[in-house]
């Protein structure tokens, strides 16, 4: 690396209080940390090989297949569990039972025994159980449309209508991926170790990589064994335009909570990244080059990128317009000069929507792979390592930190009912989260501690009337209910981008912001939410298929290829 | 049955919850369970036996009266998941050397993780000890099981010492991926933790999760 790229110690980071904001945090887009592109470049730099040593599947698209991904140590297996699924039965709920498809991340190459094990288990998901030879556990169901079309189009001999594709954008959607121990699973713990699994969701995010593959050669195969003469395979353009959906409701949302230290350093990556960027005196031309090309095709995703939601619809309006104002900004000479990029970004603070200024930071990252790559490695924790309340802290201290970290919560007026207005509780089907109606439902009691603004509050109030000694461990054991939230308190003094620095509870909430950031760390595109507490989305669209990754860029795809020329956009 | 670890701490979670402890509790008593599973000790066994055995007590009947001198219970009996958090919360103190002394107390097994950050602070070993049982804990988690196992396992003692151990040299943990769990131990679990969860009903079904428009085109 060259030297003039060290960070400077002075570049700005963002602070907590602008950052993790959920309307901002619901605003994120996918960048060079995404785990979908953190997967494929480690598996394109290690020269991983791919093949599928099985696939037994009737002509009524029933069967079993299995693709083996083989790393410098290990080899990974999906197995995939194909069905017929009555129609009546497909539901992308939690509470379905049964699904189109249901998968397996096996640690190694199964035998046929593995094979007939897990035939007993996986397609029954959380009614199964699995072993620790398996890393996750998931499940997908077919877009309905578009699934028969190919499969009639291809069985016809011809291709498939590209508008129907982009329309959908997948041939089936997850709608659960489960890891870390989930059914019997490995914890994670026991496979964070391995270089190939340190940064987070890697295993689930090979196994949806391998999904995809499975998909396109499904529908191939009931093509051709339907017309064994005709059939057609579809035209490798086309083909990459297949991504694997995936829809998900409130379970992903309550994670972010969950993990406060991961969280933070998910986070932390992204700004430590961008304030590289923004530290730099200048941009090459080479460089400047590269962030126009992928604003172009940035221009061309949103383009892409249909909601029916009204929400979305407004954001994905502000966006585009933002997106052109940011090509007119900078197709003159703005990038030329000192610190352009910080020059840059404080034109978007004063110019551009969120939703603009988000998918701006994103495409700063684009020209700086040397600079900002090797932060991925510092995505994951150990949690353990901050789970230890310090009892010693005096409570003058733990009082400050709740004025700083919750400076939010203590301006609402928590009497009124807005403020108060949800609950986050887990029902008894399927230990579902699901976020309900305070003054309206019974369920108070079943209350998940998913509201830090609110209990810091609480615990804030306590301390004021404290008159005993003056140490965390002393209120504590006086306070046991504030335990949890002073544990929270204390990780983010340490980590400030631990805590979302908004009400969570609130009436105003929109639990589809804390599904976007989690699903835009992993690599999504294309949210498009079904409700305020229901998203799909699309999953490595564009991205080379496992057999082509030995050639060309591994990480080129994460925004469309240009599929109109350039001039056209211009001439808008 | 065969259980992760994960599936043990966020079992014994959400029992603890479950019987009326506080959120902050319940997440140590989870890492607790999966603490000495790890180590091959019955955790998930003794939390089991713990909450049943603690059933309707309230937190101010378990938790130490004071902790100057001999830690004691008003009920008589000390929570090992109560005292074993507060033991935590002054883990400077173990590692500045000072002792603590725990008067009667049920399943003093369950102090050892808590006593484990006693050792990560002290960055040296300490030890756990009660009648017939000895545990030695590392900072890397390594540990020394002396006594039997009716000893170790007991469900009640009369007193516990910890103090900075003598020895340092302690074996790593065995590292066990997950374990059996027998059907009794985890019913039990379930049974509690199943009372932190809200009965469904067709408008949480139908809203809660927020199923909007058709979710199988």
């Amino acid at each position: 690396m060259d030297a003039i790229r060290k960070p400077t110690p002075t570049a700005p980071l963002r602070s907590p209080e602008t950052v993790m904001r959920l309307a901002r945090l619901g605003s994120f887009h996918q960048c060079r940390l995404s785990f979908m592109r953190i997967l494929l470049r480690r598996m394109k730099r290690e020269n991983w090989t791919f093949d599928r040593p099985v696939f037994d599947i009737d002509a009524k698209g029933v069967g079993v297949a299995v693709y083996s991904a083989h790393g410098p140590d290990r080899t990974y297996s999906l197995v995939a569990f194909a069905h017929d699924l009555p129609p009546e039965q497909r539901s992308d709920r939690v509470i379905a039972h049964a699904w189109d498809s249901t998968f397996t991340l096996f640690d190694g190459v199964p035998t046929s025994d593995d094979i007939e094990r897990l035939s007993w288990n996986v397609p029954k998901q959380e009614a199964g159980r699995v072993t620790n030879c398996e890393i996750s556990v998931s499940r997908a169901n077919r877009s309905v449309r578009l699934f028969k079309h190919v499969v009639d189009s291809l069985a016809a001999g011809r291709q498939p209508d590209p508008e129907q594709i982009e329309a959908v954008g997948y041939l089936m959607r997850t709608t659960a991926v489960y890891g870390s121990g989930k059914l019997g699973a490995a914890d994670r713990e026991a496979i964070a170790g391995r270089p190939e699994f340190a940064a987070p969701f890697q295993p689930e995010m090979l196994s949806v990589f391998l999904t995809r593959a499975y998909t396109l050669d499904l529908v191939e195969h009931l093509a051709r064994t339907r017309a064994p003469e005709t059939a057609a395979t579809i035209a490798p353009d086309l083909r990459h335009r297949f991504g694997v959906g995936n829809s998900t409701g409130l379970g992903l949302a309550p994670f972010i909570v969950n993990h406060p230290a991961l969280f933070n350093n998910w986070i932390a990556a992204r700004e430590e990244a961008l304030a590289r960027v923004r530290a730099l005196p200048r941009a090459s031309n080479e460089e400047a080059a590269t962030f126009r090309t992928m604003l172009a095709r940035a221009r061309q995703n949103a383009e892409e990128w249909r909601s029916e939601h009204s929400l979305q619809i407004q954001k994905l309006i502000m966006l585009k317009a933002d997106l052109s104002h940011l090509e007119t900004h900078t197709t003159a000479d703005l990038l030329e000069g000192e610190a352009p990029w910080d020059r840059l970004y404080r034109w978007a603070e004063a110019n551009l929507s969120i939703e603009g200024q988000e998918q701006l930071v994103s495409l700063m990252l684009e020209p700086y792979g040397e600079l900002v790559d090797d932060l991925a490695g510092s995505m994951s924790a150990n949690e353990a390592d901050s789970f230890r309340i310090d009892g010693a802290m005096s409570l003058a201290r733990l009082k400050e930190i709740v004025e700083e970290v919750y400076d939010f919560a203590l301006k609402i007026d928590w009497a009124s009912p807005d403020p108060n207005a949800r609950v986050w509780y887990v029902s008894e089907e399927k230990l579902e989260p699901r976020l309900g109606e305070r003054y309206d439902e019974p369920i108070e009691p079943y209350e998940q501690p998913l509201q830090p603004g609110r209990d810091a509050v609480r615990m804030h109030a306590d301390i004021s009337a404290w008159e005993g000694e003056n140490t965390v461990a002393a209120f504590l054991l006086r306070h046991p209910q504030h335990r949890h939230i002073a544990r929270r308190a204390q990780i983010t003094a340490r980590l400030p981008y631990a805590e979302i620095r908004d009400n969570t509870i609130s009436a105003a909430l929109l639990p589809i912001d804390l599904l976007r950031v989690k699903l835009a760390f992993f690599g999504a595109t294309h949210f498009d939410p079904r409700s305020d507490r229901w998203v799909r989305i699309n999953m490595f669209q564009d991205a080379p298929f496992p057999h082509e990754l030995s050639e060309g860029d591994a990480d080129d795809w994460s925004y469309p290829p240009w599929r109109r020329r350039a001039d056209d956009f211009f001439a808008e | 049955m065969t259980f992760s670890l994960n599936e043990i701490e966020a079992t014994g979670k959400r029992a603890a919850r479950g019987a009326g402890l506080d959120w902050g509790i319940a997440e140590e008593a989870g890492k607790a369970a999966r603490w000495l599973t790890a180590h091959g000790l019955p955790g998930p066994e003794l939390l089991a036996e713990l909450l049943t055995r603690n059933e309707g007590e309230s937190y101010d009947e378990l938790a130490p009266i004071s902790v100057d001198g001999v830690w004691q219970a008003k009920s008589g009996w000390l929570c090992p998941l109560i005292a074993g958090a507060a033991l935590s919360d002054r883990a400077a103190q173990v590692a500045a050397g000072c002792e603590f002394e725990f008067g009667p107390i049920a399943y003093p097994l369950l102090l050892a993780p808590y006593a484990a950050c006693g050792a990560c602070s002290r960055g040296a070993a300490i030890e756990l000890s009660w009648p017939g049982a000895a545990l030695t804990i590392s900072p890397d988690d390594g540990l020394v099981v002396e006594g039997d196992m009716a000893a170790v396992a007991a469900r009640t003692v009369s007193s516990v010492h910890c103090r900075p151990a003598a020895e340092n040299t302690v074996t790593p943990p065995a590292g066990e991926p997950g374990r059996a769990v027998d059907a009794e131990t985890w019913s039990r679990l379930s049974a509690f933790a199943h009372r932190t969860f809200a009965p469904a009903t067709e408008a949480s079904r139908a809203f809660g999760a927020g199923a909007g428009l058709v979710d199988s085109d």
